[in-house]
């Protein structure tokens, strides 16, 4: 009876893997996908594999925050396209199979979007699962140059500005704004992120003209920062600036034990510093002259947006928003909602190709895609300086110059 | 003069920390045969117990004894309601369930917390500097050393001199014969997963003051850790647990600093490499317990 049971099962699953292949070549010259069951004519399905669990989650789990309070705001203005906007998310687990199984159970269900993972590693496969459906996938926050139509496929993107445009941002900033021309480099050599910023910043500091005068390694999960520490009082006591490029927990133990040890160098980084807990961390007494180049700042002074976006959040949430990435969830859901708008469709093509011909203005910035340069995020950062331990907003700044990724 | 000074604080400070990890598996390793994988998970339940309670107005001091007490009490909750019902089952069974209590205490966090980090309020003090003999030395490592050397201090009496220690240290001997002289299993075991639960609260307070924040995954490191400073360090003896902490912490230390800049990454390879070579020569681990038996059923 089981085994009859089993299959059954797995004829019916094969019916609809071949149904979902079947209708990819469809999707492209119409939108198709709301004939299948989960999308109805009242609804709109954006689909998302955002990781709940695992390490992943610290990321994932704000911006389904944020993209659950656009969806809201927006069905409640009416929908898109005349219809109510369906977010369903499938946990990813932190887990690429895992994620690319849902973006595959996703697009079987008609979803008409899919939002990803803010990583490569852990987005990428969700984002091919969309390609392959002929819809659009669009990752929040994966900062990867790997992250774009090269990649991925010509419906891809990412809402986050490049490692590129983050360390180029930070540099230009250094040695344009603050005069800091001689740069020390520790880079946590844990994951692909952090090594790649770090690379970034050394390359756009050399072009304006600065010069590296040391480089370091930290592990993430080592706790432990005191050799290099020894080798930076040496090595680094001629720099004009300490870019630190590693995230939390492990950032609050490094930048503590920097000023813990009396240097008091300015320390620059990327937008894993975009985090509350690291200012709590460091406190009045070590978070002083710290700058890092992030995707939004939740105050007036950043954008005339961030008022309403905050008091929508707190009605929610009742209490404001722990980690700016909650607006990145909330741009990505209102990108997604104004392409279909324009576009007049959900058909995957109509809407990319409006998003790579739209400007958008959001809480991260204002932004635009180039098909040109493989979906490459045109994308202003802002610059945000902890000073006794409180964020202060610095700018917004878009650099001059990028390196190729 | 300085440096070396500097490298033995530094060694006797994260070796001690690891010491406590270490003496907390082997508490429970030492009797029931069983790698607690939810050990972790303890110093996890003390971290987040330091972060609800910091916004009240207890001191310190205060803070920290709940959380030890909390850490100790989820571990015996764990082994009456996890490990108790399995424990006559098969040995996997044992360590699939304590696979299964790390992930649900882990996605507790996580669900009820929150998946990112959180800060806790670790006085300022800890982080400065203070200057003995033209030495700098820090704080927290004054304290952290302190506080392992009465922890050590205090279980080596326990062991020693209690009724209740000579009891585990027979039972980790041979628990049939404890059994057969009318000594109750339940009791003995439960009074090691107390004793577990205690240490890896006074461990997670010194690991979590040094980071500075708690998350669900806070508890992995030191797991690792403790498992393979009791394998080196010798699996049937505490004074092995002991040796191994302090083995891989100077070993950690001394590659950091000595290990030349591009071969940095590669730090945790050749300790695993040491690792390797110790046991190569010392299948037993660097301390040799007296006895090995099968685990009790």
């Amino acid at each position: 009876m089981k085994k009859k049971v089993l299959g059954v099962a797995t004829v019916a699953l094969l019916a609809m893997g071949l149904t979902a292949c079947g209708a990819n070549p469809a999707a492209d010259p119409a939108p198709a996908p709301d004939a299948t069951a989960a999308g109805s004519d009242s609804e709109i399905v954006i689909g998302a594999s955002l990781c709940l669990t695992g390490i992943q989650s610290p990321l994932d789990e704000p911006i389904l925050r944020g993209a659950q309070l656009a969806v809201d705001e927006i069905n409640t203005n009416g929908g898109v396209l005349g219809k109510q906007l369906k977010l369903v998310n499938l946990d990813g687990k932190s887990d690429p199979v895992v994620v690319g199984n849902n973006g595959e159970q996703l697009t079987a269900q008609g979803a008409a979007a899919i939002i990803t993972p803010a990583d490569f590693d852990f987005g990428g496969p969700a984002s091919r699962a969309a390609q392959a459906a002929g819809i659009v996938g669009i990752s929040p926050g994966a900062s990867s140059p790997l992250f774009g139509a090269a990649t991925l496929g010509d419906k891809q993107f990412t809402l986050s500005m490049w490692n590129t445009t983050m360390g180029a941002a930070a540099a230009e900033w250094a040695y344009n704004e603050r005069g800091l021309k001689k740069a020390y480099v520790v880079t946590d050599s844990f994951i692909d992120y952090t090594t790649s910023l770090s690379e970034y910043f050394i390359e756009s500091m050399e072009h304006q003209g600065g010069t590296i005068v040391g480089q370091d390694t930290y592990t993430q999960g080592d706790q432990n920062f005191s050799a290099q520490l020894q080798r930076l009082k040496t090595a680094g006591s001629d720099a004009d600036v300490i870019f630190v490029s590693s995230y939390m927990p492990d950032l609050g133990l490094i930048i503590r034990d920097i000023r813990a040890a009396g240097i008091d160098t300015p320390i620059f980084g990327g937008d894993s510093y975009d985090d509350p807990e690291l200012a709590k961390v460091l406190g009045a007494e070590f978070g002083n002259d710290i700058t890092y180049a992030t995707h939004a700042y939740l105050s007036e002074e950043a954008s005339a947006l961030v008022p309403d976006f905050l008091s929508l959040y707190e009605k929610a949430h009742g209490e404001e928003p722990d980690t700016a990435l909650v607006a990145n969830g909330y741009d990505t859901v209102n990108v997604l909602a104004q392409a279909m708008e324009a576009a007049g469709s959900t058909d995957g093509a109509a809407v990319a190709a409006k998003m790579t011909s739209m400007k958008f203005e959001l809480l991260t910035g204002n932004l635009t895609w180039s098909a040109e340069t493989g979906n490459e995020p045109q994308k202003e950062a802002v610059l945000v300086s902890l000073d006794k331990g409180e964020p202060k907003f610095n700018g917004w700044l878009m650099p001059q110059w990028v390196p190729a990724a | 003069m300085d440096g070396v000074l500097q490298f033995i604080l530094n060694s006797l400070s994260l070796g001690s920390v690891y010491a406590l990890f270490a003496l907390g598996l082997i508490m429970v390793f030492g009797i029931l045969k069983l790698v607690n994988f939810a050990y972790g998970e303890l110093i996890m339940v003390a971290g987040y117990t330091w972060f609800v309670l910091q916004g009240t107005l207890l001191p310190l001091v205060v803070v920290v004894l709940v959380a030890i007490v909390v850490a100790a009490f989820t571990s015996v909750v764990t082994e009456r309601v996890a490990f108790r019902p399995v424990r006559s089952n098969s040995m996997n069974a044992m360590l699939i369930t304590s696979f299964a209590v790390s992930t649900l205490l882990q996605n507790s966090a996580l669900v009820f917390v929150s998946p990112r980090a959180r800060a806790v309020d670790v006085p300022v003090f800890f982080h400065t500097n203070i200057n003995l003999g033209g030495v700098q030395i820090s704080v927290s490592n004054v304290v952290v050393i302190l506080v392992s050397t009465l922890t050590l201090i205090g279980l080596l009496v326990l062991m020693q001199k209690t009724r209740l220690g000579i009891t585990l240290r027979a039972a980790a001997d041979d628990f049939r014969m404890l059994q057969l002289l009318g000594v109750r299993a339940d009791q003995v075991i439960v009074s090691a997963f107390a004793i577990s639960g205690v240490l890896a609260g006074i461990a997670g307070f010194l690991w979590i003051s040094r980071i500075g924040s708690v998350s669900p995954t806070v508890g992995m490191a030191p797991l690792l850790i403790a498992l393979i400073a009791i394998v080196v360090g010798g699996m049937n003896s505490l004074s092995g647990a002991i040796v191994g902490g302090f083995f891989l912490g100077t070993l950690t230390i001394a590659l950091q600093l000595l290990l030349p800049q591009d071969m940095l990454a590669f730090r945790d390879a050749v300790i695993f490499a040491v690792v390797i070579l110790v046991l190569v020569f010392r299948p037993q681990g660097i301390v040799k317990g007296r006895f090995a038996t099968e685990r009790i059923g």
